[in-house]
């Protein structure tokens, strides 16, 4: 993956390195990353691996831990179905829960 | 109704679809039988996706009131328009895409939510996290817990949070979150990236502070 010009004279800076960031967690950060430049700064940047690190685990540990746990009042079932009920395009009539 | 972004159609299967929302047990009999008109199924169906819908809402919303109204709206539009439900898609996908559509248009509909929404997916710089060019960072030290993550994620700016549950926990690729919130792709990355910056900002002053109040640390 190229995300940049890599004809670059000089290592990249924590700033430069960082902008790319964007684009590099939507291609997927722990694939390979084809830029030279970038590959090289990460290796020798341990605030920018710190950063990929805990911005991976962030991203990780939503899936994992932000389950729907959130329950509805049983108002809500009770208004559906009232709103069912009242809807001409609805052919049945709804029981109870 | 048909306004855009609320017709029932599918879209078009992607890879891992299915595997991002599984078929749950008995939900293609009861889609079939709500197809006819049974209520039974209608019961079976919102039990079976309450709480996805509702915590969505929740989530998108951050007000109890407003996504049980929304819960109620969501369920409400896929029971009149389950007849459109093909199967190309993954139900609960197609459910959720329906509910973030719904969302959205009724925060567009509250005319200043709507500019409020689309300033805070393009906040000023001074909204933006900073970044730490130079200095020392520190890692975050533990394990996030579940309930550290929440407060986090309910404490960002609307337009961070929208992104980051899109896409992070409901799983939406840039380019349906693009269209959804009408804007480019690059901004949902973009936006995306600055709501995990955010969300390290608050996790690490949480670990460093448990009893912080996150939605001061916010502002």
């Amino acid at each position: 993956m190229t995300l940049r010009n890599s004809n670059h004279p000089k290592p990249l800076s924590c700033a430069e390195f960082q902008e790319q960031l964007p684009d590099l967690f939507a291609a997927g950060v722990n694939g390979y990353i084809e830029d030279p430049d970038l590959r090289e700064h990460l290796k020798t940047c341990e605030n920018c691996s710190a950063l990929i690190r805990d911005l991976q685990y962030i991203a990780d540990q939503a899936k994992q831990l932000l389950q729907p746990t959130h329950e509805p009042s049983d108002n809500v079932w009770k208004k559906i179905q009232e709103g069912l009920a009242s809807d001409s395009s609805y052919a049945a009539k709804p029981n109870d829960k | 109704m048909e306004v855009q972004g609320l017709q029932m159609t599918e879209p078009k299967t992607a890879p891992g679809l299915f595997k991002r929302n599984p078929p749950i047990a008995g939900e293609a009999e009861a889609i079939e039988r709500a197809k006819a008109g049974d209520a039974e199924a209608f019961s079976k169906l919102y039990a079976l996706h309450k709480r996805r819908v509702y915590t969505l809402c929740l989530r998108m919303l951050g007000n109890v009131s407003e996504a049980e109204d929304m819960t109620q709206e969501a369920f409400l539009h896929l029971f009149r328009k389950i007849g459109s439900f093909r199967g190309e898609s993954a139900f609960s996908t197609w459910l959720h895409r329906l509910t973030v559509n719904l969302v959205l248009m009724h925060l567009r509909k509250k005319g200043l939510q709507l500019v409020s929404l689309e300033e805070t997916i393009n906040p000023s710089e001074e909204d933006s996290p900073k970044r730490d060019f130079g200095s020392r960072d520190t890692q975050l030290a533990g394990s996030v817990d579940r309930v550290a993550l929440e407060r986090a994620v309910a404490s960002l700016p609307p337009g961070y949070r929208m992104v980051f549950v899109l896409h992070d926990v409901e799983g939406f690729e840039h380019n349906e979150i693009a269209v959804m919130l009408e804007c480019s792709t690059g901004n949902s990355k973009s936006q995306l990236h600055k709501a995990r910056l955010k969300l390290r900002e608050l996790l690490r002053q949480a670990e460093a502070t448990p009893q912080a109040d996150l939605k001061e640390a916010a502002l």
